[in-house]
């Protein structure tokens, strides 16, 4: 079982200012699934509950020189504590950028490579997976050892490809958020209000959230989105109902699904925009089964997507049947 | 209270538009000291005044003047009261305050089954609405009658800072405060004594930045419960401060504090160009708040 590749300055970037920083903000912990073609970090695909996360990077997005080999296909996943990869990635980069910045225009080279080790750590006999960072500064090298899980076995691995293959199912109808800052602001302090979360999105463009106790109804409703998928006409003469028979006269029509989420989920799924998506879709995949996020990222100076790049959240569906 | 609790009225008591939610939030926010209060909320032509009370020593009230809202339609007979849990009303018109704008809501009551309704007016394709469950209001309020206590006013003004920084200090002496007035030297002493003493004065003379006015012409001393007086200041929006405001306390008849903060309401845009050359905000954009402080009991020494 063998990886190593080199980060790119690009990779670097996407990965410490951008990334890191939204994937820790989704669980201090995550998978790192490393394939032939691609690196992928899932949160909760292994254990039911949580929102899932999944980021995914097409190699040459954040490596060069990659190379991985394993037994099994070429794959190799295990967990990794995020607050510590991201610490390791700050301190090397701060070496690599003094030796950057000192050959400026020069034609020395310098690069990051990460690679898989095992090693003795300190006072123990056992050797122990590390996710190592190298670099050398102008001055000095540094190594920095991000201690990993035990790699996951054969069967886990299929069942975590599997649950990443169920992951990527995309909902039939998706509504794009206008502004993320305003709804992660407006959802943050939904939270003192209530813990439960009503989602309803339309065929034609309205996302319609609500939470609803014994003693109060808050609710926020964003039409005229635009809809990527299945879609339908805006049904005449509504425009004067409220919020709540709009969305329950479009559930009746089967223009509309809802779905109940917790809001805690909720306000999580937003922190992903810390990764600066260019773009963000909400959609509720078939049967209500759950609520997916689906964030898109721009090539820089463009309008178009980075397929190289993906991220998407999903938040399990509480039953408001059950109680 | 409303003519009628069964049949919906066709035009509600009151719809009414305020273009600075943080304001009235900064206004309720600041009469909350706990995280579970009822409040009684009674409308009226000149105004919305909201109450909350407390083991019968404390009360608060703040009052929204109808010049405060940019619209204000009043068609109730009588004097609407209804009760609302003052935490969930707070934490709900803060969703509609957004950072960095000034956003519109409008308020309205009752709803089809009582509620206190809430939408924000800000854009056509985007809009946040509420509907608060009210009750009838249980509340019998004892009376917090202030009456003077004698021909002159006792009274001080203080920045509402230092007032704030005063009784945060207390806290370590802790239960009981002693707030003594004499009028020479003209000066306010808060003391207190427990876990061990301490004494903060503030000498009308040394410290005319701070201890704006003074009007007292008997030395009076009275003891109150440090719980409530810090209820007095411990919400106090920041805005307070940095528009470097002053609160005036005055003790009336039978030691009864009376202290009233003042509160912008004003637009954030507008609220630097809407200052006059005295520095002082229009009357009109400004939320008053009040509190009355029963003293303790045991205290005899009121008067000289």
């Amino acid at each position: 079982m063998k990886f190593k590749a080199f980060l790119t300055d690009n990779g670097v970037s996407l990965l410490e200012k951008r990334f890191l920083p939204a994937l820790d903000k989704m669980g201090r912990t995550c998978h790192l699934y490393l394939t032939r073609d691609h690196a992928i970090f899932l949160h909760n695909l292994l254990n039911g509950d949580g929102v899932q996360c999944i980021a995914q990077f097409r190699k040459e997005a954040l490596f060069d020189d990659y190379r991985i080999s394993s037994q099994n296909d070429d794959r190799i996943a295990f967990a990794i504590d995020l607050s510590l990869l991201q610490r390791a990635l700050r301190s090397v980069i701060a070496i690599y950028a003094e030796f950057s910045g000192s050959h400026s225009g020069a034609s020395v080279s310098n690069r990051l490579q990460i690679k898989l080790v095992k090693k003795l750590p300190p006072h123990s006999q056992q050797p122990t997976p590390f996710l190592t960072f190298e670099t050398k500064g102008y001055k000095s090298a540094v190594v920095q050892d991000v201690p990993i899980s035990k790699p996951l076995s054969r069967s886990d691995v299929l069942e975590l490809q599997a649950a990443l293959e169920i992951a990527q199912d995309l909902p039939r109808t998706l509504v794009q958020v206008p502004d993320m800052n305003q709804l992660q602001n407006f959802v943050d302090r939904m939270k003192h209000v209530g813990d439960l979360l009503n989602v309803s999105i339309t065929k034609y463009g309205d996302l319609h959230l609500q939470i609803s106790t014994t003693l109060i109804t808050l609710g926020a409703e964003f039409r005229k989105l635009s809809v990527i998928g299945e879609q339908s006409e805006i049904p005449v003469g509504e425009r004067d109902l409220s919020a709540q028979s709009r969305t329950q006269k479009a559930v009746e029509r089967g223009d509309a699904m809802t779905v109940q989420v917790s809001v805690k989920h909720f306000a999580k799924s937003l922190q992903c925009h810390l990764a600066k998506p260019d773009c963000a879709f909400y959609g509720i995949a078939a049967q209500g089964a759950c609520l997916t996020v689906i964030f898109q990222f721009f090539i820089p100076g463009t309008r178009q997507r980075d397929k190289s790049i993906s991220l998407h959240c999903r938040l399990p569906v509480l039953d408001p049947g059950a109680s | 209270m409303s003519s009628s609790a069964v049949e919906p009225p066709e035009t509600p008591d009151l719809v009414c538009q305020l273009d600075n939610v943080q304001g009235m939030v900064d206004a309720l926010s600041s009469v909350r000291w706990k995280r579970h209060q009822d409040a009684v909320v009674e409308l009226s032509q000149h105004g919305i005044v909201l109450i909350v009370e407390e083991s019968r020593c404390l009360q608060a009230k703040v009052y929204l003047q109808r010049e405060l809202f940019i619209q204000y339609e009043y068609s109730a007979q009588g004097w609407p009261r209804f009760g609302v849990s003052l935490g969930l009303f707070v934490d709900c018109l803060n969703t509609f305050s957004v950072p960095g704008h000034s956003s519109t809501i409008e308020i309205q009551y009752p709803g089809p089954d009582m509620q206190l309704l809430l939408k924000s007016l800000d854009s056509v394709n985007a809009c946040i609405y509420a509907e608060i469950r009210t009750r009838i209001p249980d509340m019998v309020s004892w009376d917090y009658n202030f009456e003077p206590s004698g021909n002159t006013p006792l009274t001080f003004t203080v920045k509402s800072a230092a007032l704030k920084e005063a009784i945060d200090d207390l806290e370590w002496p802790g239960s009981s405060i002693q707030i003594v007035l004499q009028p020479a030297p003209p000066s306010v002493t808060f003391r207190g004594e427990g876990h061990g003493d301490l004494q903060i004065d503030f000498m009308y003379y040394a410290n005319t930045d701070l201890l704006i006015a003074f009007h007292c012409d008997q030395q009076v001393s009275y003891r109150y419960k440090y719980k409530f007086l810090r209820a007095t200041t411990s919400n106090l929006p920041s805005s307070v401060i940095k528009d470097n405001r002053g609160s005036k306390l005055t003790i009336g008849r039978g030691g009864m504090l009376k202290v009233q903060h003042l509160v912008s309401v004003a637009r954030p845009s507008a609220s630097h160009s809407h200052i006059d050359s005295a520095g002082h905000q229009q009357p009109s954009r400004i939320a008053y708040i009040e509190f009355f402080l029963k003293p303790e009991e045991d205290e005899a020494t009121g008067n000289d």
